[in-house]
C-alpha cells in the first residue's frame, strides 16, 4: 500500500517549539513521532510514502532522506518556493498538497492511506484496510471516541447505523457536536478521491474536502478503531505524550538507552555522580550529560543529550532540551526547556534570552558574561543569606 | 514607570501600572521604591498583579530593596501570576519574598 504523510504545517498550536522543529519532529522521548509512524508504515508493509513538507522542510528531509535507513522509500513534495531570502513555504492545504502529488505523477494508483505526522499511533492498519474495503467507500476516516469537552480540537462525525458519515464537523463547540467520535487525522482514500479536490488552490481534508462528501451523498464511512493515539499537537500534548512514555503508560513504546537502575534510563558517556544526586524515577538522561552531585531529578522527567545539571538544581517533572545548562539555583518545576524558552505545558512561555535569566537556564556551550554573573551572584548571596537567617530562626 | 501609591493603615501599596518590568524601568523602579523607603515606609506591599512579564534585572531590584528594607519592615509580592511567578519560582526568590496572591489578602493575613 502507498502512503502520504502529511507533514507541512506550522504547528501554530505547538509554538515556541514548532519555531524550530516542525511537528512532526517533534520528539517523544527522543525519537521523532514521524519516525514512529513511518516504522509502522512499513511492519504493515506500505513501504512507498510521499511526505509533502513546507515549515521548516529541511529538518524532515535531511533527517529521513530517501527513507533507506529506515527500510522504505521517501519522497518529498516541497510546497513553496525559493526566494533571495530563502525557502518560502506556502502550504496547500492537506488535500491540495495530495492532489499536487497525483497532478505531478499519479503516484496514488490504488488504495492508499494518509496520516497526519502529529500523534503517536499503534493503529492496525492491516485491519483498517480490510475494515475500509468491506465497507466499499470513496473514503474512510478512522475515529476514536473523545471526551465530550475535548472534541472541540478535532474533526466530529455522525454515523448512521452503517458507519456512513451523514455529518461531518470540524472543530465544533462542545454543545453543537453531534457525537463524541472524533478524527485522529488517518484517512483510507480511493484514487477517485481526486475528483473532490481542486487543482491548484489550497484546500483542507477536514474543514472542505470531508463536508464536500457529505453534502454529494457520497459513500464515505466512519471507522472506529480501539488503539493508542497521543496527540502531540498541543504543547500541552507534547508534554502528556512524554510523561506517559516515561511512566510505561504507552504500550509497546520502546523506551530509548539503557535502564540503568528501576525507572531510570540514560544514554552512553553520561558523567553522573550516583551516590550524591537524588532521582526518582521514572527519569531519562540523554547521552553526554553531566548531572552533578547535589542535584535533585524528581520524575516524570527527561533530559536531553549533552545537558549539565549543576549542583543543587531541582528539576521537577521537566522535559529539558539538549544542550541545557541548569544552574545550581535553578529550581524547574513542570517545565519545558526547549530552544532557550521555558515553556509551561499551559501554554504561557518566558524565553530566558529575553527575561536575562541566561545564568539561571541556558544553553550549555554558552559562555557567562559578567552581567550574567553580577546577577548569579545577588540572587545566589541573597539565598544564602535567607537560608541562613531560617536555620538560625529554627535553631532559635 | 507608571504606579499608583496609597496607605491603608500601616502599608504603603505600590500598585506597578506597566505590563512590562524590564531593564527600560529597573532603575526608575529603584529610585521611587527607595525614596518611599526613604520617606520612612517600612512596611511595602507591591502589588504587581497588572505585570505580565518581569526580567532578572527588575527581579535583581527587588533584591535590593529587600536588603534596604531589612529587619525594619516588610516588602511583600502581591499578584504575580504566569511567566511573572514562574520568575520568582524559577530562580527561587518566592523563598525569600513574601508572596501573597492579591493586596487583599495581604491586609487580612497580616492584620490576623
Amino acid at each position: 500500500m502507498k502512503a502520504m504523510i502529511l507533514a507541512a504545517g506550522k504547528g501554530t498550536r505547538v509554538r515556541p517549539i514548532t519555531d524550530e522543529v516542525p511537528k512532526p519532529m517533534i520528539p517523544i522521548l527522543r525519537k521523532p513521532v514521524m519516525e514512529s509512524i513511518i516504522e509502522l508504515l512499513r511492519s504493515h508493509g506500505a513501504n512507498e510514502i510521499v511526505v509533502n513538507t513546507s515549515h521548516l522542510s529541511s529538518v524532515i528531509e535531511n533527517y529521513f532522506r530517501d527513507g533507506s535507513q529506515l527500510g522504505v522509500e521517501i519522497a518529498y513534495s516541497y510546497e513553496g518556493c525559493m526566494t533571495d531570502e530563502g525557502l518560502e513555504g506556502k502550504a496547500l492545504g492537506s488535500a491540495g498538497g495530495m492532489k499536487r502529488i497525483q497532478e505531478f505523477s499519479g503516484f496514488f494508483d490504488e488504495t492508499f492511506i494518509v496520516l497526519c505526522g502529529d500523534a503517536w499511533i499503534d493503529l492496525d492498519i492491516g485491519e483498517a484496510l480490510r475494515r475500509h474495503r468491506e465497507k466499499g467507500g470513496l473514503a474512510s476516516i478512522i475515529l476514536q471516541e473523545a471526551p465530550r469537552e475535548e472534541v472541540y480540537k478535532y474533526g466530529v462525525v455522525k454515523l448512521e447505523e452503517n458507519q456512513r458519515i451523514v455529518k461531518f464537523q470540524e472543530k465544533p463547540n462542545p454543545a453543537e457536536a453531534v457525537s463524541n467520535l472524533i478524527n485522529t487525522g488517518i484517512y483510507i482514500f480511493e484514487p477517485d478521491i481526486f475528483e473532490y479536490i481542486p487543482s491548484g488552490v489550497e484546500y483542507d481534508i477536514g474543514g472542505q474536502l470531508f463536508p464536500a462528501l457529505v453534502a454529494a451523498g457520497e459513500e464515505f464511512y466512519g471507522l472506529p478503531m480501539d488503539f493508542q493515539w497521543f496527540d502531540i499537537g498541543s504543547v500541552s500534548g507534547v508534554w502528556a505524550a512524554t510523561r506517559m512514555a516515561l511512566q510505561g503508560k504507552i504500550h509497546g513504546f520502546q523506551m530509548p538507552g539503557k535502564q540503568v537502575k528501576p525507572g531510570i534510563w540514560t544514554g552512553i558517556n553520561v558523567s553522573i555522580d550516583w551516590k550524591q544526586v537524588t532521582m526518582t524515577p521514572p527519569v531519562y538522561i540523554g547521552g553526554s550529560s553531566k548531572i552533578e552531585a547535589g542535584a535533585k531529578i524528581t520524575g516524570p522527567c527527561m533530559i536531553g543529550a549533552n545537558c549539565v545539571v549543576e549542583n543543587g538544581a531541582e528539576v521537577t517533572e521537566c522535559l529539558i532540551g539538549d544542550y541545557t545548562r541548569i544552574s545550581g539555583m535553578a529550581s524547574l518545576d513542570k517545565k519545558l526547556i526547549f530552544g532557550g524558552d521555558c515553556i509551561s505545558p499551559d501554554g504561557g512561555v518566558m524565553n530566558v534570552g529575553e527575561a536575562q535569566i541566561r545564568w539561571l537556564v541556558d544553553d550549555m556551550r554558552r559562555m557567562l558574561n559578567p552581567g550574567d554573573l553580577h546577577d548569579m551572584m545577588l540572587f545566589s548571596n541573597m539565598l544564602s543569606f535567607h537560608e541562613t537567617i531560617a536555620q538560625e530562626k529554627e535553631v532559635a | 514607570m507608571k504606579h499608583s501609591t496609597r496607605t491603608e493603615g500601616e502599608f504603603t501599596i505600590v500598585t506597578i501600572e506597566e505590563s512590562r518590568m524590564d531593564a527600560a524601568v529597573a532603575p526608575e523602579f529603584k529610585n521611587c521604591i527607595a525614596q518611599l523607603l526613604a520617606g520612612g515606609a517600612n512596611r511595602l506591599v507591591l502589588d504587581i498583579s497588572s505585570v505580565q512579564f518581569m526580567d532578572s534585572s527588575s527581579l535583581g531590584v527587588l533584591v535590593s530593596l529587600l536588603k534596604m528594607v531589612g529587619n525594619r519592615g516588610d516588602l511583600m509580592i502581591a499578584g504575580a501570576k504566569g511567566i511573572v511567578a514562574d520568575l520568582f519560582k524559577l530562580t527561587r526568590m518566592d523563598r525569600v519574598f513574601r508572596m501573597v496572591p492579591d493586596v487583599g489578602s495581604v491586609l487580612g493575613t497580616v492584620a490576623a
